[in-house]
Formats: C-alpha cells, sequence, structure tokens
C-alpha cells in the first residue's frame, strides 16, 4: 500500500506490503519520520492509503464504513507513547471506560478491572488519580487499559519514548508476556536496545519504505 | 448494555459538569446574560406593543346621521353598519346622548341653555372595526351610505398613530432578531470552547471503541442542562424585576402606562427563552463535537 498526506507531497508509505500472523510479536522500527506512526495510524484507520488495501483479521479496512470503525476498535489494544490517559481519572475509571463503551455490565467491569490493574502490577493503585502516577505507571494504566477488553491485537506506538531504561524494560516484559497469552504485539520504536534484547521480528522503514524483514532480528543487523 | 450505558451516561454528565465546572458556570453565564439582555427587550417590546395595541383598540368611525333622514334609512344604515364583516360593533348614541356628553365634558358653561328645545348635535353610529387598521378604508366606504352626514375617525392623528406603531413594531423585530442571532452566536462558540477543551477526552473515547453517539450523549445533556440553566436564571430574574416594575407604575399613579401583568409576561417570555436556551445548548454542543469525532 501507499499513503500520501496531501497531493503532490512525497510518500509517508511507499508500496508497503508485509503479513503479520496471529500471535505473532513484531517490532517497526526507523529513524524519525520513517513513517512508522504513519502505518500504526492505518492500522487503526486513523488514516485511509492512498493506494492499496489493509486487511486486519482477514477484512480489508480501507473499506470499513466510518460507522464501523468504533467495533474495528474495541478488537485492537492501542498504547500510545504520551499515554493518552483522562489524568483527572483514577486508574480505575480509566481502565473502566473501555470497557463500558463495549458494553460490559457493571458487573464485569467490577471484576475485569483489578484483574488487569493487577497483571500490570498496579494491584495498589485502583484509585490513584493519573495525574498522580509516575510515567512508567500511567503506562501501565495504558496497558491495562488495552488489555482490558482481551483485544486480539496490541499496537503500541513507541510505547516507552518516554520512560527511563528501567520503567522500559518493565513495560517491554509486560508487552511480552501479553504476547505469551495468545495476542498479536506490533511495537513501533526505535529504541535499539530494545529490539536487540528481546530477538523477535523487525520490519524496518526507510523514508517510508520497507527496506529490512528479519525473524529474530537485531535493529543492528537489519540496518 | 442499556441500562449500563444509561447510567453511565447520567453519570458522566454528572461528572462532567463538576469536572469541568468554571468552564460550565462560564459558559452558563455567557447564556444567563445573553438571553437576560434579550429577555429585557422583548419585556420592552411586549409592552410596547401592547400599549400600541390599547390605543389602536380605542380608536373608532363616528358616523354621523343626516338630520334629515327618515326612519327605515336610519334603521336601514344601522343594519348595514353593524352587519358589515369589517366592523366589530356598531353602537347608536341619540342626540340627546351626545348632548349629555357635552355638558360632562364641558361643566357648567352649558347652564341656561334649554337642551330638550334646541340641540343642534346629530345622532350618530360609534363603529369599531375588527381591524383598527382599516378604519381609513372603512371611513371612505361609510360616507357613501345613504343617510350619512359625515364620517370621523380622527382623521391625520390616526394616519400619524399606525406609521409610528409600524415603526415602532419593525424596529422592536430586527432589533429582536439581530439580539436572537448574537445570542445563538455567543452561546455556541462558548460551548464549542468548552467541548475543545476536552478534545484530548473526546479522542481517547474514539480510540477506546466508543460510537460517537455514546460520547455526544454526555456532551448533549450537558448542552440541554447548561442552556435551560442559562433560560430559567434570567426568567426568575426579569420575573421579579418586571413585578417591581409594575407596582413602582401602580404606586407613582402612572396608569396610562397600561403594562401587561408579570404572569402573561413570563409565561409568554419563557415559550421563547426556554426553548432557546435548551435548543442552542444541544445544537451548539452536538455540532461543535463534530470536528472532533471524526478521528
Amino acid at each position: 500500500m501507499c499513503m500520501k498526506y496531501e497531493k503532490g507531497s512525497r510518500y509517508a508509505l511507499e508500496d508497503v506490503s508485509f503479513t503479520i500472523d496471529r500471535g505473532e510479536f513484531a517490532f517497526f522500527v526507523g529513524s524519525s519520520g520513517a513513517g512508522k506512526s504513519t502505518l500504526m495510524k492505518l492500522i487503526i484507520r486513523e488514516l485511509r492509503p492512498t493506494d492499496g488495501s489493509l486487511k486486519i483479521f482477514g477484512r480489508d479496512v480501507t473499506r470499513l464504513p466510518r460507522r464501523r470503525l468504533p467495533y474495528l476498535r474495541r478488537n485492537i489494544g492501542m498504547v500510545f507513547q504520551d499515554f493518552r490517559l483522562m489524568e483527572d481519572r483514577s486508574a480505575f475509571d480509566n481502565v473502566a471506560f473501555a470497557m463500558m463503551v463495549t458494553g460490559s455490565s457493571r458487573k464485569e467491569i467490577r471484576k475485569r478491572v483489578p484483574h488487569v490493574l493487577g497483571l500490570v502490577g498496579l494491584q495498589d493503585k485502583f484509585n490513584v488519580r493519573v495525574c498522580d502516577l509516575s510515567g512508567g505507571e500511567q503506562q501501565r494504566v495504558g496497558l491495562a487499559r488495552a488489555i482490558a477488553n482481551s483485544p486480539a491485537m496490541i499496537i503500541a506506538d513507541e510505547p516507552t519514548g518516554n520512560l527511563d531504561p528501567g520503567t522500559t524494560l518493565d513495560i517491554m516484559n509486560l508487552l511480552r508476556s501479553i504476547n505469551l497469552r495468545g495476542t498479536t504485539v506490533l511495537i513501533a520504536t526505535h529504541n535499539r536496545e530494545i529490539v536487540d534484547r528481546f530477538k523477535k521480528r523487525v520490519i524496518y522503514l526507510e523514508n517510508g519504505r520497507l527496506v529490512g524483514d528479519e525473524q529474530k532480528g537485531i535493529y543492528t543487523h537489519v540496518h | 448494555m442499556f441500562i449500563s450505558g444509561f447510567f453511565y451516561i447520567i453519570g458522566e454528565t454528572v461528572k462532567g459538569l463538576y469536572r469541568n465546572r468554571w468552564m460550565c458556570i462560564t459558559s452558563t453565564g455567557v447564556v444567563i446574560v445573553t438571553l437576560l439582555m434579550l429577555g429585557i427587550f422583548m419585556l420592552v417590546n411586549l409592552n410596547i406593543s401592547h400599549i400600541t395595541d390599547t390605543v389602536k383598540d380605542q380608536v373608532e368611525i363616528v358616523v354621523y346621521i343626516d338630520e334629515f333622514a327618515n326612519q327605515q334609512t336610519r334603521d336601514e344604515l344601522g343594519r348595514k353598519l353593524s352587519t358589515h364583516q369589517g366592523v366589530e360593533e356598531a353602537r347608536y348614541v341619540s342626540s340627546e346622548e351626545h348632548m349629555r356628553r357635552l355638558q360632562r365634558q364641558l361643566g357648567g358653561m352649558l347652564e341656561g341653555y334649554d337642551t330638550n328645545l334646541e340641540n343642534p348635535l346629530l345622532a350618530s353610529y360609534e363603529v369599531r372595526t375588527v381591524v383598527p387598521e382599516a378604519v381609513m378604508a372603512l371611513a371612505e366606504e361609510f360616507e357613501t351610505y345613504p343617510g350619512v352626514s359625515a364620517v370621523f375617525y380622527g382623521q391625520g392623528y390616526v394616519e400619524n398613530l399606525f406609521a409610528v406603531t409600524g415603526v415602532v413594531q419593525m424596529v422592536g423585530l430586527a432589533l429582536m432578531a439581530g439580539l436572537s442571532v448574537t445570542a445563538i452566536f455567543l452561546i455556541s462558540h462558548t460551548i464549542k470552547l468548552t467541548v475543545m477543551m476536552r478534545k484530548r477526552e473526546i479522542s481517547i473515547m474514539k480510540y477506546v471503541g466508543a460510537t460517537n453517539w455514546f460520547i455526544r450523549w454526555p456532551f448533549v445533556l450537558e448542552g440541554l442542562l447548561m442552556g435551560f440553566a442559562g433560560a430559567v436564571v434570567p426568567l426568575a430574574g426579569l420575573y421579579y424585576l418586571y413585578q417591581y416594575s409594575v407596582e413602582w407604575v401602580v404606586v407613582n399613579n402612572l396608569v396610562f402606562l397600561n403594562l401587561l401583568p408579570p404572569q402573561t409576561v413570563i409565561i409568554e417570555l419563557a415559550t421563547y427563552l426556554v426553548p432557546l436556551g435548551t435548543g442552542l445548548g444541544i445544537l451548539g454542543s452536538t455540532f461543535s463535537m463534530g470536528r472532533f469525532l471524526k478521528v
């Protein structure tokens, strides 16, 4: 597929083609402006490709009507570099919200939210407002929210971009454990250390083109 | 889903109002001030219309009967006038009644004048028209009827009155339309600002898979409540202000200012301001959100 933000401008993504299997763990790497974030936005249909198609769960999302978008997004948990949490609400409320919009009952929410907050190590911070949590804790809330509805896929755009090395490793380990439960995990990052350490599939983008794709790759090798 | 979603929306509305209380208070304040201005102007306009209508209602045509007309002609004239489509009431006034009125008006100045022997006043029909503005045309028509000596309706004065009230009404309508447009502009922009401050929250809702209406409802309800409060508060203020004004007019004996009763005025204002306030609140929040929902 191809993607241009404006007519006449250069391609943000050009002739990019790949397949990700169910349950896979993959890194999208590349320098700033390589097209990683554009790719993430295409997956959640925040953007539409200028040309080509993008199939998710076997369905071409480029043809998905706008009103069906919420149902696609309920199957994709999203994790952002800037966390994108409702800062004036508690950790519990942020996770509960994601379940509420999918129509979960109050009973289900009361049961599930403490469970997922426990999985990310926030069992004693349910009622703390997000703005009173550290960066690492906020990203854990983001992860808990992403997995609350047991999505088939998690996509994370620079999930550790704002975190110190120790917290980065914690978050990455959490993502790996989520993947081990069968969830597909796609991570856009330019954190060399993490990519090299995890030895998972690495898809390398440069100036909007896919220039490398390696199983158990290392950032440096692919580069 | 329905029940939990319903409680969620109500809960979110209340929480949203509390969390963004300063912005909501500011928005509601703008609605209150704008609708208060509009309300004051409407009050003045309603009363001006009422006073001019009262004056118009007093306009009547006096059809003087020819002194030489026989009884049959007089009866026929009375029948034609009272059955005329444009006439609300045609009342016969005898020459004796005219004399009694004149005596009352002039007091003792007619003392010693034998009214029974020498009464030069003509009998007449006093005609009230269905539409006050029709007096000129009807007077011209009545002049052609047999048995009519002369027709008066306050020529000159009536034309001026209608011209002035026409201008007052036109200016009033134009100002009210202008103020309504200003109110719509101010209120919708203030609500837009409230929504813009929460665009981050809206985009998060979109990312976690909330449908547009799921996101919209709490905002729509908030807009409704802000608009409703913004209409009811100035209404209550205007009621007390107006009641005080009416009492002041009575106490100071300014009876020529024939003001409308407070209850009537408030009902009239409420039927305009409450739907305007709540409608603007709902539309303001619904349309302001459109841009942020396209994520």
